[in-house]
């Protein structure tokens, strides 16, 4: 009875903000739920029969759960999917409560949560997903989250919790997420086979370099990005786990990072028993979430948009860009609440061959931290502005039709990209 | 940038040494050595940088002209103070031969009497900074944020060293560890906003020598050049022997940094 009163209520807060027009209210009825009942989630769950898939992660939780949906809704399967906004406890809630039906019960047979990486031990109180993918840690927001040793050290104590029931999906190329499935049974890993095999170096933003079981230094036969290869350790001779899914179906999605998404939700597919036949071509038509690798046409010319939010991020990102023949590249550098406060992994990012570039723009709360990166990496002649729109103005003046200007935004100043670009506001 | 001709004809050469860049690199530390080099490089002065591992010579140390060290996570820090201790004797040497050097982030809290990885265990530090620092009690938190802070050394703000001095320190603070300065060493500056050193006395980071410890993680430099072009004057005067002026450099880029946080924590610049 209590739920039908907060669902009710919820539904009607929901409704109220959006004529307000103050966002789609995507937190607000879940603040309300979970006030009045704080099982709220957990007891709508029992009574329903949805499967659930949960995805964590620092980088590719948005990707990776709606390839997820796509692969499953082009199959016939119903699903429910958070907003990327509403990944915290309330989102959560509210994503559940407006998809209720008058019985108090989900509808969809899938719903497919993509939880921040410091609440998930929470969310894990409430629901016992079917199965829980984890992609990767790497140093991101530490103002807000702490270090990221912390977070290891959560994750492993809420995984030896975690019911039998629960099917783990890990990268075994993260030695940090392998480790958690070591000692468990219903485990699944994805990963890259190592084609190189010689000695290899994690990049300079790398984070898991020590053995999480005897402390000592990792070593890489080959690396693909950040601390993220085929890992060992020469001491007690740890290594990484034998891969139950190493091929992907081909994909528009750009970039080493992107391989791995579409490996994990290959696994997931699989062990949902689609066939590779079914995977490949509901993939194949993927259209990528909102600001990441999105195009959209400004002005008659093409503008893609790479979310960067932290050095892991921003390496890839500008990796996929060089590969893609950048000329002309806007980065916009934000340090509110959804970014972090402190701006300082700008350091971290590696730079290669920035002479390449004909014009490199940088704007947000933190332009000129940002046009110092550019500085003393020698590239001098960075333009800098205190206004977005001037900034993507001139970007646009300097590409010409078939050239395409590339913006690396945090995940605010996404936001604020894409509303001048589409001229219209997103969540 | 412009190569300054004079200076370079002068063949001026920096060996910066930066202690286990592998484990005590947290969060953007690096910003730091490359700002030294930038700034060594845009004025003619040649300058290499040794990466300090556990196999690096106690020699090899001691040909260290300007040493720098970054931050460790709590799970590392402990490592890299095994690897501290096996070249404490060439690093204090360094420091008593008056060798510039700068510990920003965690790393001060190595190079102090003791330090408290968690509530109720001590861990012997380097000693080269009469200081101390403890875990915070249960009721703290973690001091977060933007800092800005007054340079209250006098021999960093005056001339030949800083062409502008500039006595604001700018940047951002992310600690559990309260640390408290003993007699036999100094505060590097007054806190103007943010938490500093313990969150009580107002005072932030700590001078012993031309040794400069800082909570201000990560890139402390890249907006406070001033305070880079310090440890690159010291270092040429320590090496050779005589006061260098050195070469005036554009900062307004920097100043604008700068000014923008001083300014958004209602820091009148």
């Amino acid at each position: 009875m209590l739920n039908k009163v907060l669902i009710a209520l919820g539904k009607s807060i929901s409704k109220t903000s959006q004529l307000l027009n103050r966002g789609n209210g995507s937190t607000w009825p879940g603040h309300v739920a979970l006030t009045g009942n704080k099982n709220f989630i957990k007891q709508i769950l029992a009574k329903s029969k949805t499967k659930v898939i949960i995805v964590a992660g620092t980088n590719g939780k948005t990707t990776t759960a709606s390839l997820i949906r796509t692969g499953l809704e082009k199959n016939g399967f119903s699903v429910l999917q958070n907003d990327s906004g509403a990944n915290l406890l309330n989102g959560i809630a509210s994503t559940i409560l407006l998809n209720v039906n008058a019985a108090g019960k989900l509808k969809q047979e899938y719903a497919i949560l993509e939880v921040d990486e410091g609440t998930l031990p929470l969310i894990l109180k409430q629901i016992t997903p079917d199965y829980l993918v984890l992609l990767n840690l790497f140093r991101d927001q530490l103002d807000r989250y702490g270090e990221l040793n912390t977070i290891v050290n959560k994750w492993l104590e809420t995984v030896e919790t975690l019911s039998e029931r629960t099917t783990l999906v890990l990268n075994a190329n993260d030695p940090q997420i392998a480790y958690l499935g070591l000692k468990r049974k219903n485990t699944k890993y994805f990963g890259l086979e190592t084609i190189k095999g010689t000695k290899d170096h994690p990049q300079h933003a790398a984070d898991s370099i020590l053995c999480l079981r005897c402390n000592k230094r990792l070593t890489f036969s080959e690396v693909y990005f950040s601390h993220i290869g085929n890992w060992h350790c020469e001491n007690c001779l740890l290594k990484r786990p034998a891969i139950d899914v190493s091929i992907f179906p081909e994909s528009s999605l750009k970039g080493t990072y992107n391989k791995f998404n579409l490996l994990a939700a290959t696994l997931v597919l699989r062990e949902l028993k689609l066939t590779e036949g079914q995977i490949g071509k509901s993939l194949e038509e993927f259209k990528p979430a909102f600001g990441r690798q999105e195009t959209i046409n400004y002005k008659g010319k093409s503008v893609q948009i790479f979310l960067t939010k932290n050095p892991t991020s921003f390496n890839q990102s500008y990796v996929t860009i060089k590969d893609l023949r950048a000329k002309v590249l806007l980065v916009v550098l934000n340090d509110r609440v959804p970014d972090g406060h402190d701006v300082s992994w700008i350091w971290d990012v590696d730079l290669p061959e920035l002479e390449k570039f004909k014009h490199i723009l940088v704007a947000g709360d933190r332009v000129y931290d940002m046009a110092l990166r550019f500085k003393y990496d020698n590239y001098q002649d960075v333009e800098a502005f205190e206004k977005l729109d001037e900034a993507i103005e001139a970007g646009i003046k300097y590409i010409d039709e078939e050239e395409t200007l590339y913006i690396l935004p945090t995940y605010s100043a996404m936001l604020e990209t894409r509303k001048i670009l589409t001229g219209k506001k997103i969540l | 940038m412009k190569n300054i001709s004079h200076f370079s004809s002068l063949n001026f050469h920096l060996r910066i040494g930066w202690m286990f860049p592998q484990i005590m690199s947290t969060y953007g530390d690096r910003g730091n050595i490359i700002v030294l080099q930038r700034r060594c490089e845009w004025r003619g002065i040649e300058v290499e940088t040794l990466r300090i591992t556990e196999h690096t010579s106690d020699k090899e140390i001691a040909s260290v002209d300007l040493l720098f060290g970054g931050g460790a996570q709590d799970r590392e820090q402990e490592v890299a103070m095994e690897h501290l201790m096996s070249k404490k004797q060439p690093i204090k040497k360094l420091i008593e031969n008056d060798v510039p050097a700068l510990f920003v982030c965690g790393s001060p809290q190595l190079m102090g009497n003791y330090f408290e990885p968690t509530k109720g265990r001590k861990i012997e530090g380097l000693g080269i900074f009469d200081i101390y620092s403890k875990s915070p009690e249960p009721d703290e938190q973690r001091l977060i944020g933007n800092l800005v802070a007054e340079i209250i050394v006098e021999n960093i703000k005056t001339k030949p060293y800083v062409i502008d001095p500039s006595p604001l320190l700018v940047g951002f603070e992310n600690h559990g560890g309260r640390t408290y300065i003993q007699s036999n060493a100094k505060p590097l500056a007054k806190v103007i906003k943010g938490n500093g050193n313990n969150g009580k006395d107002g005072t932030e980071g700590v001078v012993y020598k031309n040794a400069l410890g800082t909570y201000l993680h990560g890139p402390l430099l890249p907006k406070n050049p001033g305070l880079a072009d310090w440890l690159i004057a010291k270092a040429l005067e320590v090496k050779y022997k005589k006061k260098i002026n050195l070469e005036p450099l554009d900062d307004t880029l920097e100043e604008k940094a700068k000014t923008a946080i001083a300014r958004r924590l209602g820091v009148q610049v």
